[in-house]
């Protein structure tokens, strides 16, 4: 008999708000129980359509609304041109949290600089709040967000905000191209990088982005001096179960859904098919 | 599977020949009476011969197994992670919400007639699934069912070299565990629960000295019938791989795939599976099924936004050789290949795994 948490449970949208032209960005009721760590996942399927693992943009009791998790899906395919005309009160059908659960406690009193290139700042967005939220435990941090263009910088409610709190975050975004009317930076986001003065024995990075991104601020991030084991990356797969099992998110013998998404570079490093 | 609880994902060790052990006759019109035996308490398979080839069937008495089949094309893993299967069946309830239906328990499975190989395919699905995360329907399976395994006389397939790895003289798990010496079955009780199900079925008489002197003769000899090919330990091949990384290195072969998957398919120790819904018309019931895929098939490790993290042939038949020669032994701490041979038979432009592991065993 197959077990049962491969049966997804109802959830109520509380808000789906257009985020961009093509993201949507969801605020869920969350089921009882629910407590994600920054980096895990949850399945989300519509019952005939499919399911896919989504990244949280914000876990309940950091900054929601009471009980809810947010997340940002971007129309892509099939399953997320349908979620994405969903409506609030509309139901969303949800399985997690999965992946590993990374314990907070071994950042303390270190500085955190945060990379996120695109749709990778949904996921890092709930590790902003997690930050915000202890700020005492931390030093400096840094948050680096590339987009592809003005329009497509996600999240510029939250960025503002965060910008406006001073020296609690440094926001700094580029571009890779602009129309005019930006007075912004323009450039790859490894850019950001270079005016950074990070203290690079005492920092902790942590990476979300497409795969070519990790490549090329990897190597800055080692080359500034940072420790491999305080450099952590997000490495996204297209997980079928979640569990361990379907091997889809394999990455040489290591099941991702289990043993990450969030993996650090000294506990990756030499297996191929990393980024 | 009533042999202890660990002792299936450990590493291979032949099973030693004693003559201490409980071995029985089993005439051969009794097996009859064996599949009526299990039928009470399980969904009795074997395998039957179809035309040409072999196939696990589902028997009742009266079927003639084939007790002589060179193999099946599906490895008897269908039967504790099917082909396809309904993960839980959906259907809207008034409010237009989903509700959820499991579906019902199954009959435990009892295979009469497993080969050495398959029965270590056994012990490495335990062993995977015993380790993964939290997925109890496929070692569930494994425990409720009933193995009698088969000695083999003779290779299957021109490509097996089930003797290399060890597969041969694996005789777990298997509650019962048969030799066919011609003139009878002589059969090993290897479990409690092999004892009371044999003793319904036979007087519990005893293998006559002849008899267990012909075995032996028999077993003295087999190791003649099956060539040693890869001239190695499998031990060894987690090693020896590790020196194989570079894509260059399987491009020849992989030059000849076709990426049709078959080798997944047919592999008895491959575990993969895709995700899919089967709705119907008007979409207000439905089912969630999984189905057999493989890391050979085109897209299996792309994600979303269309990247693939292992694109290339070439990378994709080295991650299927290192899945079962280094990942699988470092992991579970069992070789993932029993050396069946299925996958080089099946597949259409001859890829053959031991060529492959004869080629990475000669590298210094």
């Amino acid at each position: 008999m197959p077990q049962a948490s491969m049966i997804p449970q109802p959830v109520r949208i509380r808000s789906a708000t257009p985020h961009t032209s093509r993201d949507v960005h969801f605020v869920v009721e969350a089921p009882k129980g629910f407590a994600p760590e920054p980096g895990q996942f949850v399945m989300v399927s519509l019952p005939g359509i499919g399911e896919a693992p989504f990244s949280l943009a914000a876990l309940p009791g950091e900054g929601t609304s009471d009980g809810c998790f947010e997340m940002l899906i971007r129309r892509i395919g099939r399953l997320t041109n349908l979620i994405t005309r969903l409506k609030a009160d509309d139901l969303l059908y949800v399985r997690g949290p999965y992946g590993r659960r990374v314990e907070w406690d071994q950042f303390e009193e270190q500085n955190l600089v945060l990379l996120a290139g695109g749709l990778g700042l949904a996921p890092l967005r709930s590790f902003v709040r997690r930050a915000l939220g202890r700020r005492d435990q931390f030093g400096r941090i840094d948050l680096l967000v590339g987009a592809r263009s003005p329009d497509e910088l996600l999240f510029r409610t939250d960025l503002l905000a965060w910008a406006a709190r001073g020296d609690d975050v440094h926001v700094h975004l580029t571009v890779d191209a602009a129309r005019e009317g930006w007075d912004g930076r323009i450039g790859v986001i490894t850019s950001l990088l270079d005016g950074l003065a990070l203290d690079s024995a005492r920092t902790v990075a942590f990476l979300c982005g497409p795969p070519v991104m990790y490549r090329h601020c990897l190597r800055r991030l080692l080359a500034m001096g940072l420790y491999e084991h305080n450099v952590w990356l997000t490495l996204e797969r297209r997980m079928k179960c979640g569990l361990g099992l379907c091997g889809n998110c394999q990455m040489d013998g290591h099941y991702l859904c289990c043993e990450g998404p969030l993996v650090s570079w000294r506990e990756v490093r030499g297996l191929r098919e990393v980024v | 599977m009533n042999s202890p609880p660990g002792s299936v994902g450990t590493p291979i060790a032949p099973f030693p020949f004693r003559m201490d052990n409980e071995i029985y006759r089993l005439p051969r019109e009794r097996l009859d009476a064996l599949i009526e035996r299990l039928g009470r308490d399980y969904r009795v398979v074997g395998p039957v011969k179809h035309g040409a080839t072999w196939a696990w069937t589902d028997v009742r008495p009266g079927v003639p197994l084939a007790l002589d089949y060179p193999t099946s094309m599906l490895p008897p893993r269908q039967f504790f992670a099917p082909p396809r299967e309904t993960l839980f069946r959906y259907r809207r309830d008034g409010d237009g919400r989903f509700v959820f239906d499991e579906p019902a328990a199954e009959r435990p499975v009892a295979l009469i007639g497993v080969h050495g190989c398959d029965l270590t395919a056994l012990r490495v699905l335990h062993a995977f699934h015993e380790s993964s995360c939290r997925d109890r329907l496929v070692p569930g399976r494994l425990d409720r069912s009933f193995v009698v395994g088969l000695a083999c006389w003779t290779p299957c397939l021109p490509e097996s070299f089930c003797r290399d790895m060890g597969s041969l003289e694996n005789e777990s798990p298997a509650s019962l565990y048969m030799w066919d010496i011609g003139s009878v079955l002589l059969v090993r009780v290897q479990s409690p629960r092999g004892r009371e199900v044999l003793k319904d079925v036979t007087a519990l008489e005893a293998a006559t000295p002849d008899e267990l002197v012909a075995l032996r003769k028999r077993l003295r000899a087999r190791p003649d019938a099956f060539p040693a090919q890869l001239h190695f330990a499998p031990e060894r091949l987690a090693t020896s791989l590790k020196a194989a990384e570079a894509d260059i290195l399987w491009e020849a072969t992989a030059d000849r795939c076709l990426s049709c998957g078959r080798c997944n398919l047919v592999c008895p120790t491959c575990t993969c599976f895709d995700v899919c819904d089967r709705a119907s018309l008007g979409g207000a019931a439905g089912e969630r099924l999984r189905s057999w895929t493989g890391c050979q098939v085109p897209g299996f490790s792309r994600v979303a936004g269309g990247h693939d993290f292992r694109p290339t042939r070439a990378q994709q038949l080295r991650y299927r050789i290192f899945r079962k020669g280094k990942y699988m032994p470092e992991r579970y701490g069992i070789v993932g290949c029993t050396g069946c041979g299925r996958c080089a038979t099946h597949c259409p432009t001859h890829i053959s795994i031991r060529d492959m592991f004869v080629q990475v065993g000669k590298a210094p």
